[in-house]
């Protein structure tokens, strides 16, 4: 566990090291998530200490976020004004999102058997 | 005492308390979308919050530890996708055209939507990353100036909606491949759609995460440029 959590921030450290020195508009994070990325498939055997950690992590984000999205309902006034639209984009929008990613998939998909 | 409620000790306590009755009690009813720990959990935050009259910013400064470790679960993130991507060499450039595809289509009309209803900039920039997983989402707020609140209530809503609907546009489409299933739900409903797709079968489950991861990636790198570039 610690091993992982040793590695997860060295290379979110890194991450944010890259995006600092080239000025890449990318979240340091994201930066360090590709480095890892980059990193496992040349070091797996080392590299799969992160796993403790990482599906602790991963299988709590819901906690690591929440306190943010609280922030939804105790400051709704500020958008208030918006609620059809997020209505619309959050509700309508995913609905017909699913339904042309699912029609695409299935013709891209239509020669390749399963 | 009273001052006692006013320490990290106690926004802890309260958050991770709340969150542990809420996974206990989704698991209880199968994991029913609508009593998602997401939303379960606000319940008994929120009404001990107004009760003992704590800000958000001081319940924000509270948690921090939890808000800190999103980096090292978005650099996380890497782990299971490493562990999928041996079913990307199985049908490789599909799952690519569909993610950057699908991955843009999510964002445009989320974006379209608001925009067509008067949203300011600021909500279109919440809502350009709800189709992905959250700690990337509010990475990606960062750049497109957007609330962090409310783009973590959207891509969480998103998810539910994406996992109430999927059954129903699945048997509309006539689609029984699990693949495309569990591509679909990575795509449009990060990981809340992922844990769904393991319902189906173990193998929507493996190509939903490798959806979710590619289409985090993909946005991480594309938004950011796109957004500059339209509203730049």
């Amino acid at each position: 566990m610690l091993d992982g959590l040793l590695l997860l921030l060295l290379f979110q450290f890194l991450g944010e090291m890259l995006v600092t020195l080239t000025g890449l508009p990318i979240p340091g994070p994201v930066a360090g998530m590709v480095l890892l990325l980059i990193a496992l498939t040349a070091r797996s055997n080392v590299l799969q200490r992160i796993a403790p950690a990482a599906n602790l992590l991963i299988s709590n984000l819901v906690l690591l976020f929440f306190p943010i999205g609280v922030g939804i309902v105790l400051e709704w006034e500020r958008y208030e004004a918006y609620g059809l639209a997020l209505f619309m984009s959050v509700v309508v929008g995913t609905i017909i999102a699913m339904i042309l990613v699912a029609l695409l998939l299935k013709w891209l998909l239509r020669h390749n058997v399963a | 005492m009273s001052a006692l409620i006013h320490t990290p000790l106690f926004g802890l306590l309260l958050t991770i308390g709340a969150y542990r009755f809420a996974i206990w009690l989704y698991q209880r009813s199968n994991q029913f979308p609508l009593l998602h720990p997401f939303l379960v959990a606000m319940v008994p935050v929120i009404s001990i919050l107004m009760l003992l009259d704590i800000s958000y910013q001081e319940y924000m400064q509270q948690t921090q530890l939890l808000q800190f470790l999103l980096g090292p679960a978005t650099v996380a993130l890497a782990w299971p996708l490493f562990r999928q991507l041996t079913h990307i060499k199985a049908i490789g450039p599909h799952i690519l055209i569909a993610v950057v595809i699908g991955g843009t289509l999510a964002a445009v009309i989320a974006v379209a939507l608001a925009w067509w209803l008067g949203a300011p900039d600021a909500v279109l920039g919440s809502l350009a990353p709800k189709s992905i997983t959250t700690p990337i989402a509010l990475e990606l707020v960062k750049f497109t100036d957007g609330y962090g609140p409310l783009a973590a209530g959207a891509v969480a809503i998103t998810g539910i909606v994406g996992v109430l609907v999927a059954p129903l546009i699945f048997r509309l489409l006539r689609i029984t491949d699990d693949r495309i299933r569990g591509l679909t739900l990575g795509i449009i409903a990060h990981a809340i759609g992922t844990s769904r797709a393991f319902e189906f079968s173990e193998r929507a489950g493996a190509f939903s995460s490798l959806a979710l991861g590619l289409t985090g990636l993909f946005t991480a790198l594309a938004l950011p440029l796109a957004w500059s570039w339209v509203w730049g």
